[in-house]
């Protein structure tokens, strides 16, 4: 514990310097021997599980846990051990001259997007003219995007999931796992 | 609450629909407004009696705008968005958020329309859509972003909010709710003045937060649209990370004021991902990716 303590302290001194990330688990999950849906298991994650984030493979993430090592689907994990606020990108806000109020307190050319400033917004004729000055014909782009060969795929849209599925703690279930 | 919202609601139903004049989707809308009404328990003024009757068939079609009027609200909502914030001054940025914003929507189901994106002058987290094709995002967000598959998931959020109509919903409902407070038809006349009124006051159209659905399905539908344009899927739930990441500071207020939190977001997308894109394959194309100056 006292370990994690400081290796999350060093971490945050050195952000260049890549010590295995540090990430939490989102949902259970199961933990496999390959970034394959039906490669081997190797053990399972829990809710909140913290772990360690070795590598990544497209859509699998390598991890350590104090109980499994293996591959989880990228999107079960997430970085970091916050799970609200980190209290050092607010020392770092406060430094660049800001309150945590959403208000600029010092004149240091940082400026927000509150909702006060939405409301109070006065219509800019020359700014939208800009905007539509940068418009880029569908050719245009297609042109842009062949040149390092991207190609339109066809793909379905993502259905909704079950409605329950974000809503509870748990995820999806893992069969024999700890709940 | 909804026992005694109810009642009233079934006066200001009534009283709407006696209007004739009204040019506003009865089905569709006020169904949704009554449920938004009942949820919210925010109730209308039931005391004023509709004395006035609107006198004039509107000029401005708010219950099926053409696309033309659906550009013209996205413009104004758009010159007022820039209006608090300005485009950052370089072109070289502009013309390349454009050239994948432009890309992404074209495999979008509106490929016909006028898109424009922009990157502008501010150090919040967010982005921003507004009917007819308009998409913009904060400096502070580009500046989370390491490479391109990146910023088409992003666009791609944003793009889907268009393709779905997602705030023009919004202003219908709004502009229903607030007649059937008033009890009386807003008089809608023509030109700019007419497009403020049925947008509110600025851009705070952007202020409020769409239902949860519409977030979660924009993230759906975004990471679909950057993988049809040929990029890697997960660009779009990387981001998410990141801001998940930064934790809950100013620069996200009003983020997660109108978003749900991105760990809800990033649940949501992997239980609709599951397995579906395990064979999904696309570009990253960090290297290509235009840096802040």
């Amino acid at each position: 514990m006292h370990i994690l303590r400081i290796l999350t302290f060093a971490a945050l001194l050195l952000p260049g310097l890549s010590l295995a990330e540090v990430g939490t688990a989102l949902k259970n999950d199961q933990v496999r021997a390959e970034p394959y849906s039906d490669a081997r298991l190797t053990g399972s994650i829990t809710r909140n599980d913290k772990v360690e984030i070795l590598s990544r493979n497209g859509a699998w993430l390598n991890i350590k846990t104090s109980k499994t090592k293996g591959w989880v689907r990228l999107l079960s994990v997430k970085r970091g051990t916050a799970s609200t606020g980190s209290s050092a990108s607010d020392v770092l806000n406060m430094a660049s001259g800001r309150s945590g109020t959403g208000k600029v307190v010092a004149t240091t050319g940082v400026r927000g997007l509150n909702e006060e400033d939405l409301k109070s917004a006065k219509f800019d004729e020359a700014q939208v003219k800009t905007l539509e000055g940068y418009t880029q014909s569908p050719q245009q782009s297609q042109k842009f995007a062949a040149t390092r060969s991207l190609k339109a795929a066809k793909l379905e849209y993502l259905p909704a999931p079950a409605q329950s599925a974000g809503n509870t703690s748990s995820g999806s279930p893992v069969p024999g796992g700890a709940k | 609450m909804i026992i005694r919202t109810a009642p009233i609601l079934l006066a200001v139903l009534l009283s709407i629909s006696s209007l004739t004049a009204l040019a506003f989707d009865l089905e569709g809308t006020l169904k949704d407004a009554i449920k938004e009404k009942v949820k919210t328990g925010k109730e209308a003024e039931p005391e004023k009696k509709p004395e006035t009757k609107s006198e004039s068939e509107p000029a401005f079609n708010l219950r099926s705008p053409s696309q033309a009027e659906e550009i013209q609200l996205g413009r104004q909502i758009t010159g007022n968005l820039l209006g608090a914030a300005p485009l950052v001054k370089d072109a070289a940025l502009q013309k390349y958020v454009n050239e994948i914003g432009r890309w992404v929507a074209s495999q979008s189901e509106r490929p016909d329309l006028p898109w424009h994106f922009g990157v502008i002058e501010s150090e919040d987290i967010n982005a921003f859509a507004a009917p007819g094709g308009y998409v913009i995002i904060t400096k502070g967000l580009y500046r989370k972003l390491e490479n391109e598959a990146q910023l088409a998931g992003i666009l791609g959020h944003e793009i889907s909010h268009v393709v779905r109509k997602h705030h023009l919903r919004l202003l219908q409902k709004t502009q229903l709710l607030n007649i059937g407070a008033k009890l009386l038809g807003t008089k809608l006349g023509k030109g700019d003045d007419t497009v403020q009124k049925v947008i509110g006051n600025g851009a705070e159209i952007l202020a409020r937060g769409l239902d949860k659905d519409a977030e979660y399905e924009a993230d759906r539908m975004g990471v679909i649209l950057a993988a049809r344009s040929g990029y890697e899927p997960f660009g779009l739930p990387e981001v998410l990370q990141s801001i998940s990441e930064t934790g809950n500071t100013s620069r996200v207020q009003l983020l997660y004021k109108t978003h749900p939190h991105p760990d809800d977001r990033l649940l949501r997308l992997g239980d609709a991902i599951g397995d579906r894109l395990d064979k999904v394959q696309g570009k990253t194309l960090g290297e290509r990716f235009y840096k802040l100056k």
